[in-house]
């Protein structure tokens, strides 16, 4: 059980740099938590209303004390062990958010003063540090998650500039993953653990700070991996970063012109899927059925087909049309293929959700 | 275990292998595992440094709290994992029927206010070579906690690397293998492939004390 300590003016109820367990709540009287501000060296007063907590980062996170505890009018203070605390909190759960508004609101702040301080030229920025790290993975073979961070990098910079290098890469690694499946398959990148022959050095290197220069190395090295991203899967990723801002209609005027003009089967049949897409988050029901049975028809064999079939369903249950609806997620259910794909999930959960109505 | 029903629409799940989040990525989501385990791990140098493997209940990439900021590491499913996903506008919904997840964010959010301020107080040393002394009584601090065990007289040993010090310490690699040379030749440090031995911590305590403003 909490006790009630009194304390008198003037005393202290603990200094800074005590090790502290317990957590107070200011009853009756006046304390002021004194510290000097980190920044600045300011002395701090912050005055305890009654009814407020003290004393509970340092408890619950076991470290000293912060501040010293001073008693501006004879007090009376309600005091918890962490434990009791905790018990107290749980059935006052209001308590809790409260505190983690208060607490994460000074996360932020003192976040914030470290990146001030943080002028550092060498920390790397986050659009080279992601590009890295697709391309770390993408040199040990570990192509499902080199190309989930590279595409990544390619929506968040669709023209950052490693785009041109990223998408190369990633085309590399859904090849690689395709073709050899993961942690297999011969030296991806110059500088692969194990590579077969020693490839020109720093080729396919971002260390090599100039962009201009990259290309030409490139092409020098392995003309036949095509030195450039293509002019098409530039397009194609221009396009993808509009869907992602949700500008689905610039979206889906890019597509068109890509599936209609191109060539590279790979980037039609994504475009064409996508194009669906499009129209589905336009709310162009119809559409969107009318596109994909397009599709169904004249590529039955598309690696997006669990998707397509959902989307269609999603749109028959849009139109209100929980009969086709439900056929159409079943026939997602119904495809051969990974279990826990995506499509298979949602799949089953719309069903779920059609039954339930 | 709380009471998750009805948290379904939250619900992910992550084949072995799948990225959850990149580090550097921008990123607005935090996660509670309900199955399986969470690889967190770091790419330093051309190495992929594991830092913890979590597991059900903890939680993950709550410094999504703060708006914006890049991922400080990556989030890789070991085996099949299931978690719920949050954000900073929908995580009190979680939290108000769940009184023992909002606690155990309360204490993460305290670790992390703590380990930010004492980031803050290494930065504002104008010292460099302060700023590594710093660094190591920082580490000192928190491994100090989880294995008393260790501490015997002065001498300590930190399983670190020459970027995680300069990682902390907020100053380039290349200087702080310079100042780290300093050090070695006083003899205040040892440098190994794999650890760093500081030779006697509470010279270190002195000294930084000494470069601190009052």
């Amino acid at each position: 059980m909490p006790k009630v300590g009194t304390y008198r003016a003037n005393s202290v109820i603990y200094f800074q740099g005590d090790q502290g367990d317990r957590v107070f709540v200011l009853q009756r009287g006046k304390v002021s938590l004194n510290y000097s501000d980190i920044e600045t060296g300011k002395p701090i007063r912050e005055i305890i209303q009654t009814g407020e907590f003290f004393g509970v980062k340092s408890s619950l996170g076991h470290y000293p004390r912060e501040e010293n505890a001073v008693v501006l009018e004879d007090a009376n203070v309600l005091t918890f062990t962490v434990p009791e605390f905790e018990a107290f909190s749980m059935s006052n759960t209001r308590i809790i958010i409260k505190m983690l508004k208060v607490f994460s609101n000074q996360l932020r702040h003192i976040h914030k003063q470290v990146e001030n301080l943080m002028e550092n030229p060498s920390a790397v920025n986050a659009e080279m540090g992601l590009f890295k790290t697709g391309e770390y993975y993408l040199r040990n073979r570990m192509y499902s998650q080199a190309r989930y961070v590279l595409s990544r990098y390619l929506t968040y910079y669709p023209t950052g500039k490693m785009a041109e290098s990223a998408g190369r890469f990633l085309e590399t690694a859904e090849a690689s993953l395709s073709r050899y499946g993961d942690g297999k398959g011969p030296a991806p990148l110059a500088g692969s653990p194990a590579a077969a022959q020693s490839a020109p050095p720093a080729n396919f290197s971002v260390d090599s700070e100039s962009p201009d220069e990259s290309p030409q190395n490139a092409s020098a090295g392995k003309a036949s991996e095509g030195a450039s991203l293509s002019d098409l899967a530039k397009d194609y990723y221009n396009a993808v970063s509009l869907f992602s801002q949700e500008k689905y209609q610039d979206a889906f005027k890019a597509l068109k012109v890509i599936a209609e003009a191109g060539d590279e089967s790979e980037y039609v049949a994504k475009a064409q899927f996508d194009m669906g897409r499009c129209l589905f988050a336009l709310g162009q029901w119809d559409l969107s059925i009318k596109h994909f049975t397009g599709i169904v028809q004249s590529a039955p064999k598309h690696p997006d087909m669990a998707d397509i079939l959902f989307i269609m369903g999603q749109s028959w249950d849009k139109k209100g049309d929980k009969v086709k609806a439900k056929a159409f997620y079943s026939k997602v259910l119904s495809m051969p293929g990974d279990e826990d794909s995506s499509a298979r999930i949602k799949a089953k959960k719309a069903l779920n959700a059609l039954a339930g109505a | 275990m709380a009471d998750l029903a009805g948290f379904g629409r939250f619900a992910r799940t992550y084949q072995p292998g799948e990225i959850v989040f990149a580090e550097y990525e921008p990123g607005d989501s935090f996660y509670l595992i309900q199955a399986g385990r969470v690889r967190i791990t770091k790419i330093v140098g051309d190495i992929e440094k594991n830092i913890d493997i979590l597991s059900a209940p903890e939680i993950f990439g709550e410094m999504a709290i703060l708006e914006g900021a890049p991922r400080s590491a990556t989030a890789i499913a070991l085996e099949t994992v299931k978690v719920l996903e949050f954000n900073r506008a929908n995580f009190e919904i979680l939290m108000i029927g769940n009184p023992q997840i909002a606690l155990r964010l309360l204490k993460v959010f305290t670790k992390r206010i703590y380990d930010q301020k004492r980031r803050f107080m290494i930065l504002t040393l104008d010292d460099p070579q302060a700023k590594i002394a710093d660094v190591f009584l920082m580490l000192d601090e928190t491994q100090g906690s989880t294995n008393p065990g260790e501490v015997s007289g002065d001498r300590r040993e930190f399983k670190v690397t020459v970027d995680d010090v300069a990682h902390w310490a907020g100053m380039n690699p290349a200087e702080v293998q310079t100042l780290l040379g300093h050090f070695v030749k006083q003899r205040r440090i040892e440098l190994f492939v794999d650890h760093m031995v500081v030779k006697n911590i509470n010279d270190f305590i002195r000294f930084v004390n000494s470069k601190r403003k009052k």
